[in-house]
């Protein structure tokens, strides 16, 4: 019987791989099941999505890591073999996936694109060289597994035929990190993969006060912010799952408005799904201009201020 | 602190080739340094410095990187040795395979406190190795490691996830793999470049770690140029009330405002 595992340690997402583990699982004639660690109505929800089968390992124990169930998934996988296990494509769920492999002498493929089933083969598309390139691989192992980040899958319609709860014997890792403390970063749990409309900063913004014309402009046209990389990391003016790219979030907007972007592959390939391009950037040969459906060139320090003011006395 | 740095040569990006039929092509490229591992090498050169250590810069790949040029520009950035696992059978190689042949390197050179891989490969980006290495040693491993350092029998990391930083206390021996802001890699100097010639190289082959059977366990089906949306390219160039009139008018045409 085939298997299609969905794990992940964000509920949000988890749900997404089960909707995702659905899909294949109805071409291949398999059954779905969900690996889930937290409280006792994660693994309910988990199985109301109609995972067949939920591996609940239990609430997480304070002094335990969420890495330290590792050893227990893998243990999980040599005993049950499914043919799949989608894992959230987060830090978190990257590093579960790198050691899961390894315990299982298997390659993992990671932030897929897409899922192809052909005959009896599973083909996983990746983007490589920065999103200069696609690769599809097939996988040849007994097991394979995937990391999938959010916004390839849909969550699923609750089930008419919920699942039944698994408790699982946590097994005790061979070493331990110790946990010294964790400072959160300012964050809104931004779904930018849900967003309608994304206004997207790039290089081009000299300061981060003058962030605020990017805030006003996406108050005006109802639009979440998303931006490149360099503004989340290294800059740290956004957090991280701000960021639009190969490496970051994949977006599917009616608009997405780029200013002060110069068009890199890295970034354009998470927005390459938008319905219509803006992009704003006073170099008229910026690469975003070949991939955008209306380009203003011009200097956003002039051209944002005369935008906020004709779109304030429209309203 | 006895430090590898792994570091991956790879075909330069920007001499990729797309085909008639969008496939595409990498045999004229060039070869660099994986961007990301330049943050790696510099990871583990300051850390060496910190504790009176050593870094070896250990790579494995196909004939193509025992190059001469390749490998001073890896020791002109700060390594004291370089390790080299050379093989045409690691041309094709899955993450597995290459975790597989890293870690056994790893065990030969011996006495290694602490091992650093970059974020991921430029070409591939899978971010799987160092996890994968780490495991297959039996080791602490730690991934999006922001911040390092060294006390006593115990490195203190920072692991940047997506909406927190956790700080960890981790034991060594240990892999982690490290995020592209940890640092800002030093330029070779001139004086770094010269005595890059004269640092110790190891060469092995796969027999030498004891490997005879590697097969990856991904094969790979196409590479493909990504699908290009066609877009309407409409270009505004106007003093800026005009412009944003301009871009008013079309986008009320298409219900955004």
């Amino acid at each position: 019987m085939t298997e299609i595992w969905a794990y992940s340690e964000k509920p949000s997402l988890l749900a997404e791989l089960i909707g995702g583990a659905h899909l294949l699982a109805e071409k291949v004639n398999g059954t779905v099941a969900a690996v889930v660690l937290g409280q006792k109505d994660l693994a309910e929800k988990a199985a109301a999505l109609g995972a067949a089968k939920v591996f609940w390992l239990g609430e997480k124990n304070e002094n335990n890591l969420v890495e330290d169930y590792i050893p227990t998934i893998g243990q999980l996988l040599k005993t049950n073999k499914p043919t799949l296990l989608l894992i959230g494509a987060t830090q978190r769920g990257k590093a579960a996936a790198g050691r899961l492999a390894a315990q299982l002498h298997t390659s993992a493929v990671t932030d897929v694109k897409d899922i192809v089933v052909d005959g009896n083969n599973l083909l996983f598309q990746h983007m490589i060289f920065g999103g200069g390139a696609v690769r599809m691989e097939q996988a040849k192992t007994e097991v394979t597994i995937a990391t999938v980040g959010s916004g390839i899958f849909q969550t699923p319609e609750k089930s008419t035929a919920p699942g039944k709860i698994v408790d699982v014997p946590f097994v005790e890792p061979a070493w331990k990190i110790k946990f010294v403390e964790k400072r959160e970063k300012k964050s809104s749990a931004v779904n930018l993969a849900a967003a309608k409309r994304v206004v997207c900063p790039g290089r081009g913004v000299s300061k981060r006060e003058d962030l605020v014309l990017i805030d006003e402009l996406a108050h005006l046209l109802e639009a979440e912010i998303g931006c490149t990389r360099p503004l989340a990391e290294g800059l740290d003016w956004y957090p991280r799952e701000r960021y639009i790219g190969v490496s970051g979030a994949t977006i599917k907007p009616e608009l997405y408005f780029g200013v002060g972007v110069s068009g890199q592959v890295q970034h354009m390939i998470g927005a390459t799904d938008s319905q219509i391009i803006v992009a704003v950037n006073k170099d008229k040969n910026a690469a975003i201009f070949r991939q955008a459906d209306y380009g203003v060139i011009g200097d956003l320090y002039t051209f944002l201020p005369a935008l906020i003011s004709a779109l304030k006395a429209r309203k | 602190m006895r430090i590898v740095t792994c570091f991956k040569f790879v075909p330069d990006a920007k001499d990729i080739e797309v085909k008639g039929d969008g496939s595409i092509s990498l045999e004229k490229a060039e070869w660099i340094i994986s961007d990301f591992d330049l943050q790696c090498v510099e990871a583990g050169v300051k850390l060496a410095e910190a504790t009176a250590g050593k870094t070896m810069a250990l790579s494995a790949g196909p004939q193509r990187i025992n190059n001469s040029k390749l490998k001073k520009d890896i020791l002109s950035r700060g390594p004291d040795e370089l390790y080299l696992v050379v093989d045409e059978r690691l041309s094709a190689n899955d993450t597995h395979v290459t975790a597989v042949v890293l870690a056994n390197a790893i065990q030969k050179i011996g006495q290694v406190d602490l091992v650093i891989c970059g974020e991921g490969s430029s070409d591939l980006y899978f971010q799987q190795v160092g996890l994968q290495v780490g495991e297959l040693l039996g080791w602490s491993v730690v991934n999006a490691v922001g911040k390092v350092e060294a006390t006593g029998s115990k490195i203190i990391v920072e692991r940047n996830l997506e909406d927190e930083v956790e700080v960890l206390e981790v034991p060594l021996p240990a892999v982690i793999s490290v995020t592209i802001d940890i640092n800002t890699p030093r330029l070779p100097s001139m004086k770094e470049i010269l005595k890059a010639g004269q640092k110790p190289v190891t060469e092995w082959n796969l027999p030498d770690l004891a490997l005879v059977d590697i097969e990856p366990g991904v094969s790979v089906i196409s590479m493909k140029s990504p699908r290009q949306v066609d877009r309407k390219k409409i270009m505004i160039e106007a003093k800026p009330d005009d412009a944003a009139a301009a871009l008013i008018g079309y986008l009320s045409k298409e219900g955004i405002v």
